[in-house]
């Protein structure tokens, strides 16, 4: 016999407002049919009515755990157009932002994993051990989430001594704590009867849906934009990419969580060597006629903005794609043959986005 | 379980780990960014600050003789755009986050700095002067004749600045 289920489009388990449709065959979910649309912003219309200027602040209230790469990708598209060479010191001081926010938000997801397989103490360790990340953002750029890194041209914040000394400190603290947590998430005994072989996304299916991000890690894909097309002081920075071969659920946990380690590593090395020179121009630049594709790897996947510019003041036409775009499909595949309390963590597990999506 | 039990325990003898705000104090960086302060000494009425605040927090208006430059605390988003665009610096976002209030303080809860013109010492007119700190970033080294022409509206300062070149 099959039952029909609603789940959302708010409902406590999901965190984020979508609508689920399940049809169940006893516990087994048969087929799911989903439904979004329900907080839409008309931001992309907005961004069209604001200057250059604003729209850096604009796009980083798109949402706010990716809130550095929306005006990062933003502006490398502005300069694209405006054919502006960032100093070396303001490339790395834009992975520093970005790292910081990767490990941030990795780091949130993992809490919120933890909360959903019923797993609380761990929930509140684990967001206990990011609060380090949110002192280092407040400290550093004065804000817990939007941090107002990215200017046209270069970056708004410089590191001194201090600074990067009280960054390195606070990450010294972070590491034990992490790899004490990750110990928890990778072998304890509650988390892997929830987390092992659900919601399994194949190779085949993430190749074929486009999946991007550590979903698409968690399934051995290596799409990693770092990598595949460096921008900033990625090419010099040299990322390892994290692959994982199991594609449930497990597997992308363990993608975030040594994502989160690799971050670490990143923003040590982009802060130890930091290289000397401006951080911005001194000019405010003038924007010409013309058109920018660029892309950016966001802590969900691959974040793409398209701009088109007519000289004026504000842009012709502003479009992006975030990743969850493409995540969202692989739900199809992965939330079929799995019980119905395990809908919510397979959800949670392609770390979605709906703020991004429905700007 | 013995690496959540050894977790369990040790923050079961540390005690809680929130803070007691606002009963007790609470972490608060320097650089965060709150409420502004605006130098009204510093600011020439440029309107940068209003151009470059996404919300609209920021209108500058005019009196007589003199420029009201006005923050709304409860459109401004806080992001600090207006502080870095400032050529001046005349804006500075403080640590200050006490932001609540009341809905009958809706229309009150500002910051309002005052930007008065002088008087043109040539001919009278009024109008805002360059200020300090805009000369500093204007030249390398500001000295008395520069300053004197700041008391002099932008008119005769251009006169007086082409007569100087053929004495
Ligand atoms: S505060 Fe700064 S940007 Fe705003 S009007 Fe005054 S000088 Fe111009
Ligand atoms: S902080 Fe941002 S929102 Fe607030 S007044 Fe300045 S530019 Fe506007």
């Amino acid at each position: 016999m099959s039952t029909k289920i609603p789940i959302g489009p708010f409902h406590i388990g999901l965190e984020e407002p979508i609508y689920f449709k399940i049809d169940l065959e006893g516990e087994t979910v048969k087929n799911v049919d989903m439904i979004n649309g329900f907080v839409h912003r008309g931001i992309e219309y907005l961004a069209m009515q604001k200057n250059f200027f604003q729209n850096l602040i604009l796009t980083e209230r798109v949402c706010s755990l990716c809130s550095n790469n929306h005006p990062f990708t933003y502006v490398m598209a502005v300069e694209k157009i405006a054919g502006i060479e960032v100093s070396r010191r303001a490339n790395y001081l834009r992975v520093v932002a970005d790292e910081v926010k990767r490990i941030a938000s990795h780091m949130f997801n993992l809490s919120m994993l933890a909360h959903l397989i019923g797993f609380h103490s761990l929930m509140t360790q684990t967001m206990e051990a990011r609060e380090i990340m949110q002192d280092i953002k407040e400290s550093i750029w004065g804000n817990r989430m939007d941090m107002s890194a990215n200017t046209i041209s270069g970056v708004k914040y410089d590191l001194d001594e201090g600074q990067i000394e009280y960054i390195l400190k606070r990450l010294d603290e972070l590491e034990p704590q992490v790899d004490e947590i990750i110990d928890i998430y990778f072998n304890h005994k509650i988390v892997k009867a929830r987390t092992v072989g659900v919601g399994v996304l194949p190779k085949e299916d993430a190749l074929r849906l486009g999946v991007t991000g550590p979903t698409a890690r968690g399934s051995g894909v290596n799409n990693d934009v770092r990598v595949k097309a460096p921008y900033a002081a990625y090419d010099e920075l040299k990322v390892n990419v994290i692959l994982e071969e199991g594609g449930d659920v497990h597997a992308r946990t363990k993608v975030r969580w040594r994502e989160v380690k690799e971050s670490i590593r990143l923003v040590r090395e982009a802060i130890t060597n930091l290289p000397e020179g401006p951080v911005v121009l001194d000019k405010r630049p003038h924007i010409p006629a013309g058109e920018a594709v660029t892309r950016s790897e966001a802590p969900r996947g691959e974040l793409i903005y398209y701009l088109k510019t007519n000289g004026a003041q504000k842009p012709e036409r502003m479009r992006w794609r975030v990743p969850t775009y493409m995540n969202w499909e692989a739900l199809r595949v992965m939330i079929p043959g799995n019980k119905l309390s395990d809908v919510a963590v397979i959800f949670n597990s392609i770390d979605p986005c709906i703020s991004c999506t429905e700007r | 379980m013995s690496g959540f039990l050894k977790i369990a325990i040790r923050n079961l003898l540390k005690g809680p780990v929130t803070d007691p705000y606002p009963f007790g104090k609470t972490f608060i960086p320097n650089k965060l960014r709150g409420k502004l302060k605006v130098d009204p000494k510093a600011c020439t009425a440029c309107g940068t600050c209003e151009e470059v605040c996404p919300s609209g927090a920021i209108h500058i208006t005019k009196n007589e003789n003199v420029y009201v430059h006005t923050t709304w605390y409860n459109t401004c988003c806080f992001c600090g755009n207006c502080e870095f665009f400032c050529p001046t610096g005349a804006i500075k976002l403080t640590n200050d986050f006490h932001t609540a209030n009341t809905e009958e303080e809706k229309y009150r809860f500002t910051t309002v700095a005052l930007i008065s013109e002088i008087k043109c010492e040539s001919c009278g007119e009024m109008f805002v002067p360059a200020s300090e700190a805009l000369l500093k970033r204007a030249y390398p080294n500001v000295n008395d004749t520069i300053r004197e022409l700041t008391k002099l509206c932008p008119k005769c300062r251009r006169k007086k600045a082409f007569e100087r070149l053929y004495q």
